[in-house]
């Protein structure tokens, strides 16, 4: 479509004065309006394939250029992922790219306050002695970088080898700490390797598909298409939708289980209850295949990494002992359905009902989640906990029955989990505190024993808290918008001339931009080559395929290039273009070990393969004998990742505890925070894409029914939402696209200009260190009745 | 059509907008009952193949009650042109309409945009000779009911089918796709 001038349009239509018919047009105006919708197009000159930009579900695009623009998308019918659909953000991709205030230059913070063009090389020059002169003056610890689920693989795998191989610090840790951090711990703890053993086949598979704290209709949108196809097409498959909101997911569900926020945890204790009593194990399974494991369980010890001396710093460390088969079934004891229904609100039937999905064994059974288990303040327990019900019923790692945890940035998997740029990690499962794990990366890196160090860095939230300390002398963010995403923002405010130095690298100004010392426009998406791994294991390429605007570069170039200045060519010794070879590289940390990449000459001709790829052929179902090729001859199920427990999987016993701030007599709402389906975590893409934005132009405060009449609140009032942190002034919602409960709100995390972060909780999982935005305790008041 | 009934059943139960939404449209819609033009078709689309935004405000039903197979003449609105989606295999789930349709409301922009998407491409099917069929000058992916935009009376007038009757159309006119040409190896 021709770029078409609304007055011009509403002029010849007649809109706003008087509502003329189109019809009624004479035919000058109907002439106008002709012209301004374009001569008859050109066909594309190319279409070539790329994954999304947006989520963890990774669908297939065929992306449409012509005369050095992407003009088009369409969704890949080539694509097993989507098999040609896409939702609405994908469908309206090709204009992210084309926001009128893209970044094109870099531009130093001066003095007064604004910003100046500067070079690329006084750019590379400026962080690189910034960089020099903090690891000279004040060690590793004064240096650190904070990245993104967005980052290609290579934008990862650069910063990775520069931070832990080059600057010798832990210090980098990914915006994904605040989405999925807690699935990694989950997995971890029940395999030592990351990552599901199922793939979205299991969505087609699957006769009962159980969602825990996941709106997949809004924030899955493809996979949740293919939940309804599979339902329409065997109409015995049902959905069961656990959460604390009725969601659009919950429209199409056959049953919608509510439980009080938190108790979650209750909820999947009291249904292993169930499946105890019942006899509902799977003996030979948990006696072939499974340990019992227990950490530290005593609340005092653990906090939730928000009040006293965890408010600075939140280091607490899970302690596994042994437990047994007894023990599991003594602790059990205590979830009886009835106390279970009193914590959560969950009626009894509801339980007995959840117990005799999970414990059918003619069912096949899927677990799905997403935020709500991992933004919790126990959420690497909820995710052992949903991992359990597999386990105990033996319905993991066969086809259509497995437990499934679900992404929300592109390459949250692909980049964060696989290439480990978290402060903990190095590639392809291995941690930094295994001395074997650093031996091994300092020798396919060629470095000297002893470069990489043993402790963690700081994890994401504490990475903020330590640079509003002071303690960081130099940060460098890319891809992300964390004064928008992070808990409870106020905490995090900068002040003028505080000493550091921050450098933002982004494609649009955001309000991280606005904090930055030195922004760098980054090239986005089909503007460079990248990798990203989905959900499901799926590594998918894509080819630069448009120039960027102005001087945009890639984000990796712009750690290549700043390493090179600071003396550190040796760890990008390559000449030229360097994507094929710094993947290989990297690839040669997963092979042999069951998370094998294919390689880059293959994903370059595929639609994405699944790893483990062995001999060129990717595997769909992990651990599961006739699929896994590392899986030992004459078993059905291996889990030869986890060395440390006798290559079994670990069933954990885990107990509710309460959350961290629960609504009272002066905050007597339940907050919950989430997306859209119109926009991508903050917007910064989405709302530069007019359908998008006019579709959810702002943020709002979604309430009951009930709490509104008694609040006198009226959809469309303005309504101010205060908690402890801060207060929000925000239009009231009731009964919209999603209802929650009684005696609790949700409000969108998208809209710079309204944000709810600021009233948000810095409380986190235990484990993961994953900051719960669910749950804290607000008020509202009314501002003023609508006009 | 059982299957399609409790679709727009369960569509119905799930659209829950809100019905009454007094915020103004930022495309033609509602207000003129418009006839559809390729020029009017060019304003519902940030470009060529991508999906429509929803012309008139939320009204409080399914979208497939007057989008349906048929399409459907609404007092006051005009004709609901079918949904082209009907025959698309393996897409019922798109009776979740707001996955991929949004609402068009006047809210401005956030910021300004310098994208320019493909255009329509206006060009009709070749044919191989005069009084051969014409080749279909589109994909059909997602588009698989041709009657949505080739009969009744939402169909334009110069894409409208001089004989709907022959349902099977695909049996005279073939998609083409771009990399179509034989090479003989």
């Amino acid at each position: 479509m021709a770029p078409l001038d609304r007055r011009t349009l509403f002029k010849a239509l007649g809109i706003g004065a008087g509502c003329v018919a189109f019809s009624e047009l004479d035919r000058t105006e109907a002439a106008t309006l002709e012209a301004a919708a374009g001569a008859p197009g050109l066909p594309v000159e190319s279409w070539d394939k790329a994954p999304c930009r947006f989520c963890g579900t990774g669908c297939g695009v065929e992306v449409g250029t012509r005369d050095g623009k992407v003009v088009a998308v369409r969704g890949d019918e080539q694509s097993p992922v989507n098999k040609g659909l896409l939702c609405v953000k994908g469908y309206h991709l090709p204009a992210i790219l084309y926001g009128a205030d893209r970044l094109q230059h870099p531009q130093l913070r001066q003095p007064d306050g604004t910003l100046k063009r500067i070079s690329w090389d006084d750019a590379l020059d400026l962080i690189a002695s910034k960089y020099r002169e903090a690891l000279d003056q004040r060690g590793p610890d004064s240096v650190a970088v904070y990245g993104s689920g967005q980052w290609t693989v290579f934008d990862g795998y650069a910063a990775l080898k520069w931070v832990k191989g080059g600057m010798r610090s832990n210090h980098l840790d990914p915006n994904a700490r605040l989405c999925m951090a807690s699935a990694v711990t989950g997995f971890m703890a029940q395999f030592q390797s990351d990552e599901p053993m199922g793939c979205y086949e299991d969505l087609e598979l699957a006769d009962d598909v159980v969602l825990w704290g996941a709106n997949m209709a809004e924030m899955h949108p493809v996979l949740f298409s293919r939940i309804l196809e599979s339902k329409r097409r065997r109409p015995t498959v049902r959905l069961i939708d656990i959460g604390t909101r009725r969601t659009p997911s919950s429209d199409y569900a056959d049953l919608y289980v509510e439980f009080r926020p938190g108790s979650d945890l209750a909820l999947a204790n009291g249904i292993l209850h169930l499946l105890v009593k019942q006899g509902k194990l799977a003996q030979s399974f948990i006696d072939k295949n499974c340990v019992f494991k227990r950490g530290e369980e005593d609340l005092a010890k653990i906090g939730y990494g928000c009040s006293g001396e965890q408010a600075e710093r939140y280091t607490f460390n899970d302690t596994p002992r042994d437990s047994s088969l007894d023990e599991f079934k003594a602790f059990l004891e205590d979830y009886t359905p009835q106390r279970v229904s009193e914590i959560s609100g969950v009626p009894v039937q509801q339980i007995e009902l959840l117990a005799s999905i999970y414990g059918d064994n003619k069912r096949k059974t899927l677990s799905l989640w997403c935020m709500g288990v991992n933004q919790h303040v126990r959420g690497t327990w909820m995710n052992n906990l949903i991992t359990d019900l597999h386990l105990v019923t033996g319905k993991i790692c066969r086809p259509g029955d497995n437990p499934f945890s679900l992404t929300g940035q592109p390459s949250a998997c692909g980049t964060v989990r696989e290439v480990g740029t978290l402060a903990n990690r190095l590639p392809a499962d291995m941690v930094v505190t295994n001395p074997e794990h650093r031996a091994k990366a300092e020798k396919l890196w060629k470095l000297p024993a002893g470069t990489i160090p043993d402790k963690p860095g700081h994890h994401a939230v504490d990475m903020f808290r330590a640079f509003q300390r002071g303690e960081l002398a130099c940060l460098w963010i890319q891809t992300t918008n964390p004064w928008v995403s992070l808990p409870n923002l106020h905490r995090f405010e900068r002040k003028p001339g505080d000493g550091r130095f921050l450098i933002v690298s982004d494609v649009y100004p955001t309000p991280t931009t606005d904090q930055a010392d030195l922004i760098l426009p980054s090239a986005m998406w089909v503007e460079r080559e990248g990798v990203f791994g989905n959900s499901e294991r799926r590594t998918q390429q894509w080819n630069k395929l448009v120039e960027p605007p102005g001087e945009a570069r890639e984000d990796a170039w712009q750690i290549v290039e700043v390493a090179r200045r600071m003396g550190m060519g040796h760890l990008f010794p390559w000449e030229g273009d360097w994507h094929e070879a710094m993947f290989e590289e990297y690839r040669s940390f997963t092979l042999g070990i069951g998370k094998d990449l294919a390689s880059y000459a293959q994903l370059k001709t595929t639609r994405g393969l699944l790893w483990p790829v062995v001999d060129g052929k990717e595997t769909r179902y992990r651990y599961a004998g006739g699929h896994d090729p590392y899986v030992a001859k004459g078993r059905d199920v291996h889990f030869y990742k986890a060395k440390g427990y006798g290559e079994r999987a670990a069933i954990w016993l885990r107990p509710y505890h309460p959350p961290a701030e629960e609504p009272d007599a002066e905050y007597p709402l339940w907050l919950c925070t989430g997306r859209v389906l119109e926009h991508w975590h903050t917007g910064s893409m989405t709302r530069r894409v007019r359908q998008l934005h006019q579709a959810v132009p702002r943020a709002y405060v979604e309430l009951n029914r009930a709490d509104a009449l008694e609040l006198g609140v009226k959809s469309g009032d303005l309504v101010r939402l205060r908690s402890r942190r801060g207060a929000l002034e925000l239009e009231a919602r009731v009964d919209g696209r999603g209802k929650p409960p009684r005696g609790s709100v949700f409000v969108p995390f998208f809209d710079e200009s309204r944000l709810v972060n600021e009233l948000t909780l810095d409380a986190m999982d235990s484990i993961s260190k994953e900051p719960d935005y669910k749950k804290c305790a607000v008020r509202l008041e009314r501002v003023e009745q609508r006009s | 059509m059982k299957w399609l009934a409790s679709l727009a059943i369960a569509a119905l139960a799930a659209c829950g907008e809100a019905p009454a939404d007094s915020r103004k449209l930022a495309v033609p819609g509602r207000e003129g009952a418009l006839k559809s033009s390729a020029a009017v078709r060019a304003t519902r689309r940030l470009f060529d193949g991508a999906p429509p935004v929803i012309p008139h405000p939320p009204l409080g039903a399914a979208c497939t009650q007057c989008h349906n197979a048929l399409g459907m003449d609404v007092p006051e609105l005009g004709f609901a042109p079918p949904s082209p989606h009907e025959d698309t295999p393996g897409m019922s789930a798109l009776s979740r309409c707001n996955q991929c349709h949004v609402h068009a409301f006047d809210e401005g922009e956030f910021v300004a945009s310098t994208f320019v998407g493909l255009a329509q491409d206006l060009r009709r099917g070749e044919r191989l000779y005069d009084g051969a069929p014409p080749v279909m000058p589109h994909g059909t992916a997602m588009r698989e009911n041709c009657t949505a935009c080739h009969d009744g009376p939402a169909a334009r007038e110069e894409l409208r089918c001089s004989h709907p009757e022959r349902v099977r159309c695909e049996q005279c006119h073939v998609a083409q796709r771009e990399d179509s040409s034989f090479v003989r190896l």
